[in-house]
């Protein structure tokens, strides 16, 4: 089938390899100037693993092609990938596609628009078409994988004529699923924030565990544990940290919440958001008690700036907020990421007391404490006691827990968790 | 000298006379031009005088009797730094503290455009690490609320301007909740302390001399909240939760505030002339340092006018002599202040100090006791309010009131139609009031049959003030204005307003009573009525204990 993308999101370059992939010529409309840049430019295919390779086999095969132009390739299928704030883009789009007459055009929508942005566009589309929603599963990091062999799919879908045609485009993608959903655009929209919130529940409420357990020295790992046993509960999700970060699920969770407070005065998860922000600052927070308010000067190596292992983006990532704080109290920071330095250097690049660095024990030279933010699997087993040899200051704060306590303490390590 | 016997002044005297008997309503049916003879537009505010009881000519003697008691030499002497508070021997320069970085001013070889500058922009560095939540608590949580403790001058105006211009405060200004703690019992603490979070609370100390025993008293016990909180040294408490604002650094710092958390002011700033310095620095950080500036701006765009506009259309030249002729000549002593506008609301206060303090005196600056009447009794409220309070007494009332209608044409106009409403509803009422206040009958519908406790007698005089809107650039024009009038009085009472020695003597008796609450130690010999007073509280403090008259 011919499929148009639109979009300039990491959605939007997932869909237009994978559909791609499975035998569809796919023409992305990127909506936000890329100036034509090559894909290896754009960072949002750069950053997510196996992307950009993808995309370039799918393009010497002469499956994709870019158009930036504002024209309308006639397609069987229009698939929208917009950011959350591009709606009035959307209705543009829609209108020219009202223009083509065509017969039955059919729509995908998988943009986090708000609940009941699916229906207004089918009314616009009039009897022109079929628009319906598949909220997506991206996952940064993993976001090729969760597109081709998804568990589930939530269809959101107000007329079933389109069905059909639906279920052909998605049976390439069919082999793992064990689940399709079908309900109405309205639900499956306010199903897709209803997921991302409760994820963002889950995290904030065990970090505000976590931070209780560290004042009532308990060990969060041990409750963590007793608490994922339960199988209302479950393990997922479960895992304290120095907050989430990412462009969407940051994205989603603090739309929903804005939507939420339109509707009611309090939102539980507003104070989650919120909540969320201060715990970004929680290494900043250890380290700053650890020496007593006198950073000034000191050498701090930071692990991992990416918002999460496995992707470059920095985007929201935690480790932005400390690198903010520790430099504004004069404390050299040296950084060390598997992927995101480029993306740290264009942010701070310009900042003296910034440096950057490829080797993940280099950067530990000296230092004063080492935090760990992102927890990529190259610093799951160090070389402990190189480890302890570089650094001035044995200090280690984990903010992901990777670390086993006693055994770090027994190298010698001050070692301080996330609830531990 | 006496001031009676200058020529102006006896003039104006036999002017009174002839005046005495003309109603405000007369003065208006005899001259439908009135308005625009009794107005002055300049900038961004409309004086309008003509509901006073004056005329054109009223106005040329009070001008003349400024030029004999040589006002512009004295304005000159002020802007110069010329040490025009004599009982102190000090300058007093406020107007320096706004003058823009590029106009350079010495006073004894001390630059002091370039003080005032290097003081600014060290406040704007700490407002700014304070806004971005990268000053840190002692656990290295960010700041949250900031408590500026201090009194008088050191609470009033910032309180007035953070109520005042509260609209420009923003998230991107780091939605700080800014609170104000002045009175020594330590109400305000009490109620405010268990609302705090600790860590993530800051506290300014403002305090010019720094020895102040109402604000130590209250940063005594803040301080001690935080010890018993994050129980770390009294040092580190200091260093991450208080800065001082203060003109006496060696205080400062022997209370425990380190030099990087201390900013600095000059003995040539007045307490009740502080808010442009450093003192200012609540206002920063609730509307950020650009819209303080704009305050600043505002300010010295008054200053400009005052130094250089002719005096007949000079505004606080004229509102200080139109004072001059109500106290002095028309023998009104009292003088209401009402803004139409809620966001006003702190200003009677503010200026009860500006006015009563500057100018409530009786020693001219010869030291000889002066046979004249000065500043007024002053007080107020929002007019709207103040109309279900005491605006009887203005109407009907034995007292003879002058009034200062305060109100900003434009507000709302981005808040939809029912707020803009409400606006013209107070614009309404403040212009009927002020109508009716000078015309009495004269502005209502003849009535035969109403009752003589339905008359509304009028001729009370009134000054409006209109402002196009409430910015912080006119909001610093507006209090530069009342600054200015002050001064002008003074010149012409020949008093130091920049001095207080009636404020001073009452702090010393009430220490060395301190000691009396205890125990009488009959070491002071009291009179009666504080014996009396004394021993009272002793009985009731002492647990069963009797009180024996």
């Amino acid at each position: 089938m011919r499929v148009n993308v639109y979009g300039s999101s990491l959605a939007a370059w997932v869909a237009t390899a994978c559909l791609a992939k499975v035998g569809n010529e796919v023409v992305i409309n990127e909506t936000m100037a890329c100036d034509n840049k090559e894909l290896n430019d754009i960072s949002v295919i750069r950053d997510e693993a196996g992307l950009l390779d993808e995309l370039q086999r799918q393009m010497d095969q002469g499956r994709v092609s870019r158009q930036s132009k504002d024209s309308i390739v006639k397609a069987d299928i229009y698939w929208l990938a917009l950011e959350s704030n591009e709606f009035e883009l959307a209705e543009k789009i829609i209108g020219q596609l009202r223009g083509l007459r065509s017969m039955k055009t059919l729509v995908v929508s998988q943009c986090n628009f708000s609940v009941g942005a699916t229906a207004s566009l089918q009314s616009h589309l009039g009897n022109a078409g079929d628009v319906v929603y598949i909220p997506d599963n991206l996952q940064e990091g993993v976001a090729l994988k969760g597109f081709s062999t998804p568990k589930r799919i939530i269809l959101g879908l107000d007329n079933d004529a389109a069905l059909t045609k639906v279920k052909a485009l998605l049976r390439p993608f069919s082999s793992k699923l064990e689940g399709l959903q079908i309900m109405s655009s309205r639900e499956a929209e306010f199903t897709k924030f209803a997921i991302t919130g409760m994820l963002a529940i889950r995290l904030g409420y065990i970090n505000e565990l976590a931070n209780l357990a560290d004042q009532l020295g308990v060990d969060i790992s041990v409750v963590q544990d007793g608490m994922g046993a339960d199988p209302r509960i479950g393990r997922h999700y479960l895992s304290p940290g120095c907050g989430f970060g990412g462009q969407n699920f940051h994205e989603y969770v603090s739309k929903f919440s804005g939507v939420l407070k339109d509707h009611r005065q309090q939102s539980l998860l507003k104070t989650v958001v919120d909540e969320n922000e201060v715990q970004k600052e929680l290494l900043f927070r250890k380290l700053w008690r650890y020496y007593d308010g006198k950073l000034s000067g000191k050498r701090v190596a930071l692990w991992g700036v990416s918002f999460k292992p496995g992707s470059a983006s920095i985007d929201n990532a935690p480790s932005l907020k400390i690198i903010e704080a520790l430099i504004s109290q004069g404390v050299y920071v040296r950084a060390h990421d598997p992927e995101a330095l480029d993306n740290l250097r264009a942010r701070y690049g310009d900042k003296k007391l910034v440096s950057f660095h490829e080797d993940h024990m280099e950067v530990l030279e000296n230092v004063d404490g080492l935090l760990l933010v992102s927890e990529w699997p190259l610093y799951w087993s160090p070389n402990y006691d190189e480890l302890y040899k570089k650094m001035r200051q044995p200090l280690i704060i984990d903010g992901r827990n990777i670390f086993d306590k006693e055994m770090m303490e027994l190298h010698g390590f001050d070692y301080l968790g996330v609830g531990r | 000298m006496n001031n009676k016997n200058i020529k102006a002044w006896v003039g104006l005297q036999q002017h009174a006379e002839e005046m005495a008997d003309i109603h405000l309503n007369d003065l208006f049916q005899s001259d439908d031009n009135r308005f625009d003879s009794l107005s002055i537009l300049d900038g961004h505010f409309l004086l309008d005088l003509s509901k006073q009881r004056i005329t054109v000519e009223t106005l040329d003697k009070l001008v003349n009797l400024a030029r004999q008691q040589k006002l512009a030499s004295w304005i000159d002497q002020l802007f110069a730094g010329e040490k025009v508070n004599i009982s102190e021997n000090r300058a007093a320069l406020h107007t320096a503290l706004r003058l823009p970085g590029n106009e350079l001013k010495e006073i004894d070889g001390q630059a002091v455009t370039a003080d005032v500058h290097q003081s600014l922009a060290k406040m704007g560095r700490l407002v700014k690490q304070i806004q971005n939540g990268q000053w840190r608590g002692f656990d290295g949580s960010p700041i949250k609320s900031v408590v500026n403790i201090g009194v008088g001058g050191s609470n009033l105006g910032p309180l007035l301007a953070c109520d005042a211009l509260e609209q420009y405060a923003s998230e991107e200004l780091g939605g700080l909740d800014i609170h104000f703690v002045s009175s020594m019992d330590g109400s305000e603490l009490e109620k405010l302390l268990p609302t705090l979070e600790p860590a993530t609370t800051l506290f300014i100390i403002s305090s010019k001399t720094f020895s102040t025993v109402d604000t130590l008293a209250n940063a005594n016990t803040a301080r001690e909240w935080l010890l018993k909180a994050s129980q770390i040294s009294a040092e580190r408490v200091i260093q991450h939760h208080f800065i001082a604002a203060t003109g006496n650094p060696k205080a400062a710092k022997a209370w425990g505030v380190p030099k990087k958390n201390q900013l600095l002011f000059w003995d040539w700033v007045g307490g009740r002339y502080s808010m442009w310095s450093v003192i200012g620095m609540p206002i920063a950080l609730k509307i950020g340092m650009g819209h303080f500036r704009d305050m600043l701006k505002g300010a010295h765009q008054m200053d400009k006018h005052f130094k250089a506009a002719p005096f007949e259309q000079n505004l606080p030249v004229l509102l200080g002599l139109v004072g001059v002729w109500n106290i002095n000549f028309l023998n009104i002593h009292a003088h209401a202040i009402l803004p139409y506008d809620g966001r006003l609301a702190q200003l009677p206060a503010y200026l009860e100090q500006l006015e009563m303090e500057s100018n409530g005196k009786s020693i001219n600056r010869d030291g000889e006791r002066i046979t004249y009447r000065t500043c007024p009794v002053l007080w107020g409220g929002v007019g709207s309010n103040a109309q279900h309070a005491f605006y009887q007494l203005l109407h009907q009332g034995t007292e003879a009131v002058m009034c200062d209608f305060i109100v900003p044409a434009r507000r709302y106009e981005d808040n939809g139609e029912e707020l803009q409403q409400q606006h013209d509803l107070s614009l309404a009422n403040c212009f009927a009031q002020s109508r009716l206040l000078a015309l009495g009958q004269g502005a209502l519908e003849q009535d035969v049959n109403s009752k003589d406790y339905q008359h509304y007698d009028g001729n009370q005089p009134s000054t409006s003030i209109l402002l196009d809107e409430l910015t912080p650039e006119t909001f610093g024009g507006l209090i530069a204005l009342y600054e200015h009038k002050v001064f002008v009085q003074s010149v012409i009472w020949e008093i130091n307003p920049f001095d207080q020695w009636g404020v001073e003597k009452g702090k010393q008796v009430a220490t060395s009573l301190l000691n009396e609450l205890d125990h009488v130690t009959g070491e002071q010999r009291l009179d009666s009525s504080t014996q009396g007073l004394l021993k009272y509280t002793q009985s009731k403090r002492q647990v069963g204990g009797g009180y024996e008259g």
